[in-house]
């Protein structure tokens, strides 16, 4: 029985910036009396080094504020948490340079002036759900593409409101799901506090419903009727990037466009079939916006990440939205068959148009036995099982899923789901990289999707257990992250493991209330040790709370030491890396 | 590929054992010539060789033999292995010391051989504890070659190849030595090449097999090199003359699937914890001592302009490494040894003395002392003591990472005693070791900060003002009769045994005795054991209980009250002072014993009731829990028992000591192996009638502690408490002078009570970066440390993983990079 953490609303910082000159920017900042702290035995360590502070003020809140050529501190003796006693704000999130040269209490804030400008910082209280509706409305505004939820670049770096229109990513589908994953969570947390009619209630399953849509679309959008998943997806009118193999449909047919990977394998111009029809109602999604499908370009190559996300977005659609909603879950079963038939019939492996195997989407034993592969395996087996296992789940059916599924145990898929660990240690051992070092840091969030939904589906206890070692194998990994999208799944499959809640409260807590990607200076900080990896990668020694870090979504290694988001600064990501957590820590009873 | 038998050439070389290390010396150089000229004379053979301090006798002895190593280890045919100083024994030394043992040999190596080891190897040392994984990582080695404990002794590990995680999670590939490490001849090389053959089948994997004759035999015989050359050429197996770094890259390469063990791996020679309580009280000495000197060294030097003793305390350290040779610190050899023993470590704990006194002198010489009018003229001078009617200042300078209040003593009389702002400190006068004068010294309650040092002023007692004394603080320390008592315990002695009958925590009440006596001197029958113990595992037939001469209570005081009990056993004589101290969690005991007892152990039981016992054993910077099983068993600075008592709460008692390693735990009871009386280097000899020297013969002094907690050991603050057991607060009598600092001043703030410093040095490149190496010791993961050290302008954070260590390189701008025990001298 879990006892439920109760988070509560916490300081969060809205910063805005402004340019040198703004009017906005009040004169007294520029006449505000600077002189350094006195710091000699300040009992704890500082993000800039002693001697680069120059000012200092205290705010209403009785907050300190230390200005320094490195950025800006605050210090709040005070803080409810341990963790808040000390922050830091720098380029470019929070301050529109490192150079502090005054600082000037107002309101319930400070401004900050800078070398290049000014930027007026305001800690305001905010609850955890408050947060997460927060993103949600950003990512609804400004990330939103036909229901899909994954990133949109920005016209104007920093500025979300110039979000453009178009733009995939290579792992729409993915990022898609966990999207909806979240949203159907929400929508049942809803439910089952406000009641099915209520307004919240009633908008929450709104948005589910239209991010699963979205993700279903992939597995039909290329008309190909064999079960095969896209990528992503763009219309007519937006721009084909040069980033992977790209089909444009006209006439029932599709063709091959040009780019590098299409013209590497020979594949430019290429025909093949896309008469398979679209189900309207995933179909809408688009028509809606004035496209037919006609002159859709789909994107291929996909890999088992899409897979993987997808088949636990269908597995919670199916349990969640599926009985409310028996258009949207004969869709789900009809996408569960096709793309599980896909896998089978082609010897455990998701291909492409031309027959062969896509880069990443491979799970037979044959792949196993390549040298990429003998570390892959663990994790792919344990796809794949998981892909049965909920196939079985929603079509209410063994007959040959269960045989497959049974001459998979049989072979030995289960014995390698438990050995993630010991391959990749081992691999490490012989490459002269350090596990941690490990550059498919996406893989994480794919292990978590594939053993829970093992954990949650297998009921045979021999190997319920192997799957719950596996995932215990996947945590060595995992842990030190303290990533509560990765810890909440692993407490719910592995109910005898502790996992730190007052902790994962932290990395709510310290949540920016914006996805918006852009530089933070984690490079130079005076209180932040720099710990060399073996093949070279660079960690950092603590885990820098998330706004004072780059973001990423699942997929980074949050330990790296970089100064710049994944988008760099022309990026706004999806909330998913938040909601995702939050309402699988709501729905299950890890907080309230 | 990877079912081949790899045919590691070597010598085992013991420095010291049935000679001394003189004879060990030459029986190096004798081996490696004799390596280097099958190297000469057959272009396939490879040399694996262990152990700097071999390779630095080699250097300074004959220069140019040196030089023809040098050059085979450049081509990869003299493969140096296990980066550490000798091939240790692996439980008893601290995890600092493996550090050490790490940073002088890989470094020499570095130097030398322009490579270090990543192979640790330690194919005699008779036991491995459970974090020796992250010590060998950090020390720059993944993989790792043992023999001990075989499979007869520990059959649950896996046979050969295995991953072995550690307390800490870390992972080091293992190859245990199936057979031996230094087979010979061509009958035993057939018998095992078919062996590891069929096991190379049966497994999917590599084999190494070693070969050569060690200790005065030479290494690898043209024999049977010429046998193994002429076996591999009929093609029946496949060989390779090989090394442990080939085995195991090709065991990484190639896709199998390898078993893991988790834990520690025990046991070989139990006898050996015990055995010449010497050189155990040496190492944790001098261990302790060199780490304060360079902590206070490195201060000194950072804050005053003190030259760092850094290559002195290294060299101190090298010998403190190699007398951690397991032959040595094990016990097992004989007896002329450890008069060598004994006086290098003496030359490491000088030089540690040396490197504190000079250290602490000079950061107090810095501390403002001046009293206006101390400088008048005075005509009395009481025992050295100038100043005459004004106080006395004393500095007292804590080594700990935590701030400590406990009695510090000096060898004058007092009738007051004043920290730095003036306020009364609690004091009592106590009986000195010497008849002159008053007999008396202070004990003083010192508070002294984190790293640090705090001044007290004490009002000497003369015969002008004895009268004047008047001693009535306010104590929570009472004694009455045989019972004694402060904040924390109340124990109760019982006039019949002399044991504890009484021990009760004052916070809940609870009676961790239980009806029970606790501590009674109790003789072990050790008759049926070698020296080593082999095959013999428990020690629990007991010859009988020490008689009680007589218990008094010999102090009582404001700082503190002492019973003192006298037992007797035969010819053998114990007497124990149970001190307890003001506002003291531990019970310390202080013991002299006379022993004549041959074949015997002394031990001390604490009997606990309750269910579920657990018993949990402080190792190498870490700690692990084993089975109450009876089996004796290796630990550092503390052991504990843990049970479900009869109100349902985990309670447990910790005992501690100062230079005991070995305790066992049949069922509910714990008892601290004190004294170990057998014949030296007895290994399973028939006893010949002779009169033989024996180990723990006649005098012994040594210490230990007793503490009670709830909840389980790890999470009690016990290994701090036994640290600052081991390493107590140094009281420097000062003088009057002006200067810049403060009276009570901290150097270094860890803002987390289960991370601790182990380590606060200058780097060995000379730089002038420092290095701070912190460890955490409650096993849970920590989020956040704060290491504040504004003497080298730092102030950082780290998380640190359970049990984990973290060494930290500082550079002169206060930037740290987070390292290992290389100090980023050296990186991959």
């Amino acid at each position: 029985m879990i006892k439920p953490y109760k988070l509560t609303a916490q300081p969060c910082r809205f910063c805005t910036i402004y340019k040198k000159g703004d009017s906005a920017i009040p004169s007294g900042l520029y006449e505000a009396k600077c002189a350094a702290p006195s710091l000699d035995g300040f009992p704890l360590p500082l993000p800039s080094k002693k001697s680069d502070y120059t000012c200092f003020a205290v705010t209403a809140d009785g907050a300190e504020w230390y200005g320094a050529a490195t950025g800006l501190t605050r210090y709040d003796k005070n803080a409810q948490r341990e963790d808040n006693v000390i922050m830091y704000f720098a380029a470019d999130r929070d301050l529109p340079d490192n150079r502090v040269i005054s600082l000037l209490p107002s309101g319930n804030g400070i401004w900050v002036q800078t070398e290049t400008g000014a930027s007026y910082i305001e800690m305001r209280t905010v609850g955890a759900e408050e947060k997460a509706d927060i993103l949600l409305q950003e990512s609804i505004k400004y990330v939103d593409r036909r229901g899909m939820y994954s990133q949109k670049r920005l016209a104007v770096p920093g500025d979300v409101t110039t979000a453009v229109r178009y733009g995939h990513s290579d792992n729409d589908g993915c990022f898609t799901a966990g999207f909806a994953i979240a949203e159907m969570l929400r929508f049942a947390t809803f439910r089952r506090e406000k009641g099915a009619e209520h307004p919240d209630t009633v908008k929450a399953k709104k948005v589910a419903v239209r991010a699963t849509e979205a993700c279903l679309l992939l597995m039909h959008i290329h008309g190909r009727g064999d079960g095969f998943v896209s990528r992503s997806y763009l219309c007519p009118d937006e721009p084909v990037p040069d980033d992977g193999l790209f089909f444009r449909k006209e006439g029932g047919k599709a063709v091959c466009l040009e780019t590098s990977a299409s013209k590497k394998r020979g594949m430019v111009g290429l025909v093949i079939d896309a008469s398979a029809p679209v189900p309207d109602r995933l179909a809408k999604l688009y028509r809606d916006e004035g496209y037919g499908d006609d002159g859709i370009v789909y994107k291929a190559d996909t890999s088992s990440d899409e897979i993987t996300l997808h088949y636990l977005n269908m597995l919670f659609a199916h349990d969640i939205l599926g009985p409310e909603d028996p258009e949207l879950d004969e869709i789900i079963k009809f996408s569960v068959r096709g793309v599980m038939n896909h896998i089978t019939d082609h010897g455990y492996e998701l291909h492409d148009c031309t027959g062969e195997p896509t880069t990443w989407a491979k799970w037979s034993r044959s792949y196993f036995e390549t040298d990429f592969g003998y570390v892959d395996a663990c994790l792919n087996a344990a796809e794949l099982l998981m892909y049965l296992k909920t196939t079985m789940h929603i079509l209410g059916e063994g007959g040959k899923w269960q045989e497959t599924y049974d001459a998979l145990i049989a072979d030995g898929y289960d014995d390698l789901t438990t050995k993630h660990w010991n391959r990749l240690y081992q691999a490490g051992l012989s490459m002269s990289f350090d596990p941690f070092e490990d550059i498919m840091y996406g893989d994480h969030m794919l292990s978590v999707s594939a053993y829970w939904g093992l954990c949650m589906l297998e009921k045979d206890e021999e190997l319920l257990k192997k799957y719950r070692d596996g995932f215990r194998s996947w945590r060595t990994s995992l842990k030190r992250e303290f990533n509560p999208g990765y810890d909440l799944p692993f407490a719910i499959s592995c109910p005898d493991e502790e996992i730190d809640l007052d902790r994962l409260a932290t990395w709510f807590y310290r949540m920016n209330v914006s996805r918006l990607a852009s530089g933070v200076s984690t490079k130079g900080r005076h209180d932040t040790p720099v710990n060399r990896l073996r093949a070279g990668a660079k960690e950092i020694s603590w885990l820098l709370p998330n706004d004072e870090r780059f973001i990423s979504k699942y997929d980074r290694n949050p330990f790296a030491l970089k100064n710049v988001d994944s988008g760099g600064n022309t990026t706004v990501e999806s909330c998913y890396i938040y909601s995702f957590a939050y309402w699988i820590g709501r729905y299950y009873g890890f907080f309230e | 590929m990877s079912n081949k038998i790899h045919l590691i050439g070597n010598a085992h070389l013991d420095p010291i054992w049935l000679w001394r290390w003189q004879e060990g010396c030459g029986e190096v150089l004798q081996t490696f010539r004799s390596a280097l000229d099958r190297l000469n004379e057959y272009d396939d053979f490879v040399f694996t060789c262990s152990s700097a301090s071999y390779y630095r006798w080699v250097e300074e002895i004959d220069p140019e033999m040196f030089k023809e190593i040098q050059n085979r280890v450049r081509q990869g045919r003299w493969v140096p292995v296990n980066g550490w100083w000798v091939q240790p024994d692996c439980n008893m030394p601290s995890g600092e010391s493996f550090a050490r043992q790490a940073l002088y040999s890989q470094l020499y190596y570095l130097e030398k051989f322009g490579r270090i080891c990543t192979t640790g190897y330690n194919v005699d040392s008779f036991g491995h504890n459970g974090n020796m994984p992250q010590l060998l990582i950090k020390g720059g080695m993944r993989t790792y070659v043992m023999t001990r404990p075989n499979t007869t002794e520990n059959p649950d590990m896996p046979e050969d190849l295995f991953w072995w995680d550690g307390v800490d999670g870390s992972r080091v590939l293992t190859y245990r030595i199936p057979t031996g490490y230094g087979e010979t001849g061509a009958e035993a090389l057939d018998r095992i090449l078919k062996n590891f053959s069929e096991r190379a089948d049966k497994n999917g994997h590599g084999m190494m097999l070693f070969y050569g004759v060690g200790n005065h035999g030479g290494g690898p015989t043209k024999g049977d090199i010429e046998h193994l050359r002429a076996v591999k050429a009929e093609g029946f197996y496949e060989l390779d003359f090989s090394s442990p770094d080939e085995y195991f890259e090709a065991m990484c390469a190639a896709r199998i699937d390898i078993p893991v063990w988790n834990g520690d791996m025990q046991h070989h020679a139990s006898g050996c914890y015990s055995s010449i309580s010497l050189v155990k009280q040496l190492n944790r000495k001098a261990e302790n001592w060199l780490l304060a000197a360079e902590r206070w060294n490195t201060i000194a030097a950072k804050t005053s302009g003190m030259p760092p003793a850094t290559n002195e305390l290294a060299e101190a350290w090298r010998s403190v490494c190699f007398n951690q040779f397991h032959d040595i610190l094990c016990g097992c050899s004989i007896m002329e040894a450890y008069d060598d023993v004994r006086d290098s470590m003496g030359y490491a704990m000088t030089i540690a003395s040396r490197a504190e006194n000079n250290a602490m002198l000079k950061i107090a010489r810095s501390i403002d002392t001046w009293i206006d009018g101390v400088s008048d003229p005075v005509s009395t001078v009481v025992r050295h003591q100038s100043g005459g009617k004004f106080p006395r200042p004393v500095v007292v300078f804590n080594p700990m990472s935590f701030e400590v209040n406990v009695p510090v003593r000096t060898y004058h009389p007092s009738v007051r005693v004043t920290d730095s702002e003036g306020n009364d400190v609690l004091f009592q006068n106590v009986r000195s070791s010497r008849s002159n004068d008053s007999h008396l010294d202070t004990v003083f309650m010192a508070k002294v900060p984190a790293v640090g040092y705090a001044t007290f002023w004490l009002y000497l007692m003369t015969n002008e003002n004895r009268e004047d004394f008047k001693n009535e603080p306010h104590t929570d320390v009472k004694a009455d009769g045989l019972v004694i008592e402060n904040k924390y315990l109340k124990v109760t002695f019982d006039g019949e045994t002399g044991g504890i009958k009484s021990l009760v925590s004052k916070t809940d009440g609870f009676d961790y005795a239980g009806g029970k006596t606790l501590a009674l001197p109790t003789v072990i029958d050790d008759s049926k054991a070698d020296t080593w113990a082999h095959r013999i595992f428990t020690f629990h037939d007991i010859r009988g209980i020490m008689e009680l001469e007589s218990i008094e209570l010999v102090e009582s005081g404001p700082a503190r009250a002492v019973v003192r009990t006298k037992h007797r056993f035969n010819e053998s004589h114990l007497t124990q002072d149970f001190i307890l101290g003001s506002k003291q969690k531990v019970l310390r005991v202080k013991c002299k014993a006379i022993w004549q007892e041959n074949f015997s152990m002394l031990k001390m039981p604490f009997p606990l009731d309750g269910s579920d016992p657990i018993s949990t054993y402080e190792i190498p910077a870490s700690f692990i829990k084993r089975p109450c099983n009876g089996e004796e068993e290796p630990a550092q600075n503390w052991a504990d028992l843990t049970v479900t008592a009869s109100d349902g709460t985990r309670r447990g008692i910790s005992v501690m000591s100062d230079s005991k390693y070995s305790y066992d735990c049949p069922g509910n009871e714990l008892r601290i192996t004190l004294l170990r009386n057998v014949i030296f280097a007895d290994h399973f000899s028939h006893r010949p009638k002779a009169d033989f020297n024996f180990t723990d013969e006649g005098l012994q002094r040594f210490e230990y502690g007793i503490a009670v907690h709830t909840g389980e050991a790890e999470a009690s603050g016990i290994t701090a408490e036994a640290a600052l057991f081991n390493c107590r607060p140094v009281a420097v009598p000062e003088s009057y002078h002006k200067g810049t600092e403060p009276q009570v001043k901290s150097f270094v703030t860890v803002t987390e009570p289960n991370v601790i410093v182990t380590a606060f040095k200058l780097c060995e490149d000379g730089s002038g970066d420092t290095v701070i190496r912190c460890c955490e010791t409650d096993g849970k993961d920590t989020a956040r440390v704060g290491i504040v050290c504004d003497i080298i302008n730092a102030g950082f954070w780290a998380d640190f993983g359970k049990n984990e260590i973290k060494t930290f390189r500082i550079d002169t701008e206060g930037y740290v990079r987070e390292t290992d025990f290389l100090e980023g001298i050296y990186e991959e």
